[in-house]
């Protein structure tokens, strides 16, 4: 999010159609910096994620405003719904299976953009009022946020996992696991050998007649034993024409590499790269 | 599902490159022009400096060959290894080869002298020693030690002016072109007896300093100078150089020759005597009775001037109808020239190399129509095959009884080569020692030439071999004068009387074959530097032998015996144990061995591995005080200079071998432990290491940890210590990766997300059973457990084989299952595969080489301490270490790490990145029809390739260690900054007196960043490992290793703080800037603002 950085170099002026929200890390700091914000406005439909209305977009978070910052500032204008943070404006990819302590982690780096659900669209215009004010401060004593050393010690404890914790978790997975693919393979089993309504019967790996793996590495060896069946059918150098070609080719080879050493040497003579010493 | 996938192994990854490749390309493109600004300077007429393949249409393909162009084609084949040699040679002799047009002025110029030297006046006849006539402004060039002989001088103009030489032969080369011209001076100057006591050679030198005081008032000459001819001091030269720009044009040097005939050959024979011992030592009257000893390089000198027009006769003659002499003349002056073989007191001469090719062609070993290419084989093979100190050869061709036979002239000279006239040793000057390093030379440039995978013409004509980056260790004697003491030490007043006093050259073949015995078989070659005379104004004072500058040795160690500390001797009743004893001095002492016998022998004090690389210095430093009274303080000697900043401590503490091995022997342990582990669902198949201390290059390996409790805060339920922010942080403990391969099996699920949990599990077991049957102290994480062992911390991380194939695995709409390289499964190959077959084959060149490890931590300490820590991988510079070991040529594997890394800086600065792939051959698995694959899938695909590029036998297309990093821009400063450090470094190794500061190329220039973070040193743990140690340290909470204390709690593992805050600082304003760090204890982050940053762009919401 370089560009909207930049923009406030020149004062608070935000951008067409957005509003700057000054916050500041703490009091101790002199310069504010700058969230830019407007109404969450998309075709319908295209968002469902982030009901329109009463969602605010944020651009340019800082890496040490997390969630529940955001969540407390702007509580001020009016109860917050939630709170998401991306790297990226556009909606939400679907979270698949349920978020995993251990597993999958991952953190947006770097300045970021966030989508803000109030409870109510009123609190949408009253966000637009906070420009004027103060800067909004971020880490106050009653919530600090941690940085530097503090932080990166609390993120070091939290990488020592809970060995109990672990294995209910990784146990839980597997059995879910294990039971989809049983789930799966009786699926299979039942419909082996039985024709479609049309009649056709899918060949599959199991069974007493398995076909061919329908992979990319299996048609090319196909292709491969073709090729070498040819080959060894065909007689070299046998027709006097077959010889002239091979030695046409072979001149072809010469020639074609002199020609390549020639670029060689313009290109080293170029360089200088002659000069001995 | 599960079960269907077994059978198709492979096949998937050749195809998937070139999706990859392409969508570099396109990235690439972008990045040219980029490239041109930065380095616009160099390269203004290359238009475009990538090779390009050749895309020839079919009708000039399939065109019919003419007759012409068939011949050539095959000539190419036949004379020349291959077309590329041929047009390489073609154009280094373009380079070096005087052209026409210079040739003119060069011939006015020499007819300017010739009448000039006509004009000089004539002087009145005066004593020898009476030299008032000559003005005061000119000095003679001659060291008229004792000063007093008899004779009589006067000047006459020369009787015969005449061009010798190489000018005439065409055979001379740029960059010094030297026109050679013998002043023969008139009969009525020279005496009987000028042949004795350096008369003839006072004659010579009065003779041109009266034609140098004439010459210096003309506007003619830029400059008159004096020099030494090959830095022989009873032979001086008078050089001319034009006035003008032409100044650096031509060197004229004129020498004064005697009048044909004049000297009787049987009086110099080189078993005649012609320097009196009493003239000599200034006694009044002959020794009674004794007899004078022979003067063969005395002799040698007088008649080389007698010989000079016959020799340019026989050299025309032997080169007429015969281009590929003047060719190979050439060549051959370029190969001395880059070993520094071709200048000083015993050169190897371009006069010498065209008598070599003559005397070939005159025992027919070549014929006229050889190329000159052809013709440098032969001479080298001919130089490889025969030992010129042990049988010398001769051109003379009438076998006259009366002339000097081989073996008298062997009996007189270290190396011997006679020139036509049957009478001239040509290589008289040349220790035996110096010859040895010619032929040792031509064996390997044989090797390098029989080699197809190899560019020989890079290797052998355009690689300079100085002599630091050659010789494993190098030692500088200085003052030379100590020489003196030792001449007197070891009796040498004859040498010293047939060198005309000159201490160096009498001392230095008996200093030499001192050293060669004492080191014996540790040294492969022992060498020592070429005396050199400087060129001085004629109104100098000429140069006094102690003014030859210092005199350096090399050694070429054989790392087998190098660092051996015991010198067994024969057994202590031998007769041979007293001579053993005299040798050796008080070294020597009686020891039993386990065999029983009870020997004599010599055994030399060192601890660790560092300290045995240098048993060589301790045994050069006692031989030389011993035998020729220098003390050690006269000597310096540099084969460890740069260890230092390898050490983990101070002074006694090793170069981290001892570190390593200890790592290595708890690492083996606990795989066999972990092979042993009873309880597993599946066996272990494969423990494998990949940190760099299990291949030996970890820069500073971990040292064994106890933490301290108090400065820690304590988990007590994971049993964990955590750091405390008030503290300074803890010391580092690198956690070391250890790769734990898990038996494949049907129970393997075959979906991603479901190995990794299993990958859990198996962490989990993993950590349990080495609990609960070997009492490890363990902590399992999801992707890994930590094992902390003997004060380490292993991390175990299970590999499943088939997991990087599942996550290439991709179904099309059809149905059909292919394979697609993704970000993950490459990374996780990297970390399986690649990283542990790479540690394995390193490991073993550590076995093989015991200096690769200094080498490569030498090297990767000088990149980090440059402040691209991140910016280069580890195993790059791994790799390029071991091409070093792998590939050494023109030079031999390095055995110290001194010069492994002089090596390091000359390859990255020297090699061609943008055109060649660097291949290392790890293990020997390729061959040569795989080098030419690699190389032609290099030209094809060079635009999508990463910058450098490095190939291995498990790795030949795709470079996997140099894909991210470096960028072309880091690459260039990479290469700016290894030139500059290696002459920095190259500079201060060769000067004995300079300030010996080695530490300075390893201090990066700041200056260059737009800001410096300057961080809390507090917060940096290995602030230990910085270039020059902290006057402060902190106390790290680690206890010492062998401390009563139990470990409980896991100590605190991989945490660096200024890592986390580089890492925040990149994700943050990566977009903007570059950040760079030293990672061994740096203290500050270099920060270096993207050019575009400060560019107005249009506001946008996402990008």
């Amino acid at each position: 999010m370089a560009a909207p950085r930049r923009k406030r170099e020149t004062g608070a002026a935000a951008p067409v159609g957005y509003t700057a929200i000054p916050i500041k890390l703490s009091e101790k700091q002199r310069s504010p910096h700058y969230l830019y914000v407007k109404e969450h406005k998309v075709r319908e439909g295209t968002d469902t994620t982030h009901p329109p209305n009463r969602t605010l977009f944020v651009l340019n978070v800082p890496p040490y405003c997390t969630k529940a910052c955001l969540s407390r500032l702007f509580s001020c204008c009016w109860s917050v719904q939630s709170v998401d943070v991306c790297e990226k404006p556009g909606p939400r990819e679907k979270s698949e299976a349920p978020k995993s302590k251990f597993f999958n982690l991952k953190t947006v780096p770097g300045f970021r953009v966030a989508y803000v659900v109030f409870k109510n669209p009123t609190g949408i215009q009253a966000v637009k009022s906070l420009s004027l004010q103060g800067p909004l401060v971020i880490s106050s004593e009653s919530h600090p946020v941690k940085t530097g050393i503090r932080k990166w010690i609390s993120s070091y404890a939290a990488s020592v996992v809970d060995p109990v914790e672990l294995k209910a978790e990784v146990d839980a997975f597997m059995q879910t696991y294990d039971q989809k693919i049983a789930e799966e393979e009786a699926k299979a089993e039942e419909e082996e050998g039985v024709p479609d309504e049309e009649g056709w019967v899918k060949v599959t790996r199991k069974g007493r007649r398995p076909g061919l793996p329908l992979t990319e590495a299996a048609s090319l060896r196909v292709l491969e034993r073709e090729k070498r069946k040819r080959a060894r059918k065909e007689l070299l150098n046998f027709y006097a024409w077959q010889h002239r070609e091979t030695k046409r080719e072979n001149i072809a080879q010469l020639r074609k590499k002199f020609e390549e050493d020639k670029q060689r040497i313009a290109l080293m003579r170029a360089q200088r790269k002659f000069r001995p010493y | 599902m599960r079960g269907k996938t077994r059978a198709d192994g492979g096949g998937g990854e050749r195809v998937t490159d070139n999706v990859e490749g392409d969508m570099e390309a396109e990235q690439e493109n972008q990045d040219v022009p980029k490239k041109g600004k930065i380095q616009g300077r160099k390269r203004t007429s290359a238009p475009d400096s990538v090779v390009k393949p050749v895309k020839l249409s079919r009708a000039d393909l399939y065109k019919p060959p003419t007759n012409e162009e068939l011949n050539q084609l095959k000539e190419t084949e036949n004379l020349f290894h291959s077309s590329l040699l041929r047009l390489q040679i073609e154009e280094l002799l373009k380079e070096v080869k005087l052209k026409e047009k210079k040739k003119q002025k060069i011939d006015a110029f020499l007819h300017e002298i010739h009448t000039l030297l006509s004009a000089v006046p004539e002087t009145p006849e005066t004593d020898l020693v009476d030299q008032s006539w000559l003005p005061t402004d000119v000095k003679v060039p001659f060291l008229q030690v004792p000063f007093s002989v008899k004779g009589k001088f006067r000047f006459l103009p020369p009787a015969a002016v005449k061009v010798v030489g190489s000018y005439l032969l065409g055979t001379g080369i740029k960059p010094e072109i030297n026109v050679d011209v013998a002043l023969t001076m008139p009969r009525t100057i020279l005496q009987d007896k000028d042949n004795l006591n350096q008369r003839y050679h006072r004659k010579r030198a009065l003779y041109l300093a009266h034609i140098a005081h004439h010459f210096s008032k003309e506007k003619l000459f830029g400059s008159v100078r004096f020099t030494y001819m090959n830095s022989n001091h009873l032979k001086p030269i008078l050089l001319l150089q034009p006035a003008g720009k032409d100044e650096k044009l031509v060197t004229v040097r004129l020498y004064a020759c005697p009048t044909p005939g004049f000297f009787k050959p049987t009086r110099l024979y080189p078993s005649k005597n012609n320097v009196r011992t009493a003239w000599f030592l200034e006694q009044g009257s002959p020794g009674e009775g004794a007899t004078e000893p022979p003067t063969p390089h005395y002799n040698n000198s007088i008649l080389c001037d007698t010989v000079m027009e016959s020799h340019l006769l026989f050299l025309s003659g032997a080169g007429a109808d015969f281009p590929g002499m003047r060719d190979a003349v050439a060549l051959l002056k370029v190969w001395l020239h880059q070993r520094e073989l071709d200048k000083g007191l015993g050169c190897l001469s371009g006069f010498l190399a065209s008598m070599l090719v003559a005397y070939l062609l005159a025992k027919h070993k070549i014929s006229q129509g050889m190329s000159g290419y052809q013709v440098l084989r032969s001479v080298l093979q001919f130089l490889a095959t025969t030992d010129l100190s042990a049988t010398g050869i001769s051109l003379s061709k009438d076998a006259e009884s009366s002339l000097p036979t081989l073996a008298d002239f062997h009996q007189a000279f270290d190396v011997v080569f006679v020139d036509p006239s049957g009478l001239v040793n040509l290589c008289a000057d040349m220790t035996a020692s110096k010859y040895k390093e010619v032929q040792f030379e031509a064996k390997r440039s044989m090797e390098v030439l029989d080699d197809r995978t190899v560019d020989g013409f890079q290797l052998l004509l355009m690689t300079p071999k100085p002599l630091v980056r050659t010789f494993d260790h190098v030692f500088h004697l200085k003052p030379v004068s100590k020489l003196q003491g030792a001449c007197k030490k070891m009796q040498l007043l004859t040498e010293l009387m047939d060198h005309g006093g000159n201490y160096v050259a009498a001392a230095l073949p008996f200093v030499t074959s001192l050293l060669a015995r004492g080191l014996a078989e540790r040294v492969m070659l022992l060498t020592h530097s070429l005396p050199q005379a400087p060129q001085w104004p004629i109104s100098a004072e000429p140069p006094k032998h102690k003014d030859a500058g210092h005199l350096s040795f090399g050694l070429l160690l054989t790392p087998e015996f190098a660092a051996s500390i015991l010198e067994k001797g024969p057994e202590a009743d031998q007769p041979e144990a007293a001579e053993f004893r005299r040798f050796w001095g008080e070294k020597s002492e009686l020891r039993r061995f386990q065999d029983g016998t009870i020997c004599e022998a010599v055994v030399w004090g060192a601890e660790t591995i560092c300290q045995k690389r240098l048993i060589p210095e301790q045994i050069v430093k006692h031989l030389l005080w011993l035998h020729a009274d220098i003390p050690a303080s006269a000597i310096s000697y540099t084969g460890a200079a740069l260890e230092s900043l390898i050490r983990a401590g101070p002074e006694p503490a090793g170069t981290g071998e001892e570190a390593m091995a200890s790592i290595v022997r708890s690492y083996d342990d606990l795989s066999r432990k972990l092979w042993n582990l009873e309880g597993l669902p599946l066996t272990v198949t494969a423990v494998q290491g990949t940190h760099p201390a299990l291949r030996y290059t970890d820069v500073f390996p971990p040292a064994p940890m106890k933490p301290d409790y108090s400065y820690h805060e304590r988990m007590k339920a994971k049993e964990s210590l955590l750091p405390l922010a008030e503290k300074p942080c803890p010391a580092y403990i690198s956690p070391m990766k250890v790769v734990c391969h898990m038996e494949g099996s049907g129970q393997w699920p075959q979906d991603k997300e479901a190995i990794k949990r299993v990958k859990a599990a198996f962490h989990l077991r993993l950590a349990e059973l080495l609990r609960q049957q070997h009492h490890l102290l363990c902590r399992p994480a999801a992707t890994h457990t930590d094992v902390y062992k003997d004060g380490y911390v292993f991390r175990l991380q299970v590999a499943y084989h088939r997991e990087p194939q599942i996550l290439r695995e991709v179904v099309t709409p059809e149905g059909m299952l292919k394979y697609r390289d993704t970000e993950d499964s490459q990374q996780l190959e990297l970390e399986t595969l690649h990283l542990p077959h790479l540690t394995s084959c390193l490991h073993g060149l550590q076995q093989q080489y015991p200096a690769f490890s200094g080498t490569s931590r030498l090297a990767k300490r000088w990149v980090r301490a440059q402040l691209l820590s991140d910016s280069l991988s580890e195993e790059c510079v791994d790799l390029l270490a071991a091409f070093l070991f792998l590939h050494p040529a023109p030079f031999t594997p390095p055995s110290s790490p001194q010069v492994g890394f002089l090596r390091f800086l000359h390859l990255l600065a020297a090699f061609d990145w943008k055109n060649s792939p660097l291949i290392v051959n790890l293990n020997a698995d390729l061959k040569d029809a795989d080098y030419t694959e690699i190389r032609n899938h290099f030209v094809a695909a060079r635009s999508h390739l990463p910058v450098m590029f490095v190939s291995t036998p498990r790795d030949q297309r795709s470079s996997v260690w140099t894909k991210e990093r470096p960028s072309t821009q880091i690459l260039q400063r990479l290469l700016v900054l290894a030139l500059e450090s290696l002459r920095a470094l190259e500079k201060q190794l060769m000067d004995p007196l300079g300030s010996q500061d080695m530490k300075m190329v390893f201090r990066p220039p700041l200056d260059f960043y737009d800001i410096l973070i300057h961080l809390n040193v507090k917060q940096i743990p290995r602030h230990l490992e910085g270039v020059d140690r902290p006057a402060k340290s902190f106390s790290r909470g680690m206890l010492k290793s062998d401390a009563p204390v139990k470990t409980l709690f896991f100590p605190v593992v991989g945490y660096d703080p200024v890592q986390y805050f580089l890492q925040e600082l990149r994700e943050a304003f990566g977009d903007l800037a570059l950040f760079f760090y030293d990672s061994h204890g740096g203290e500050v982050i270099g920060v270096l603002w993207k050019p575009s940053s400060f560019e107005p762009q249009p506001f946008k919401v996402s990008f």
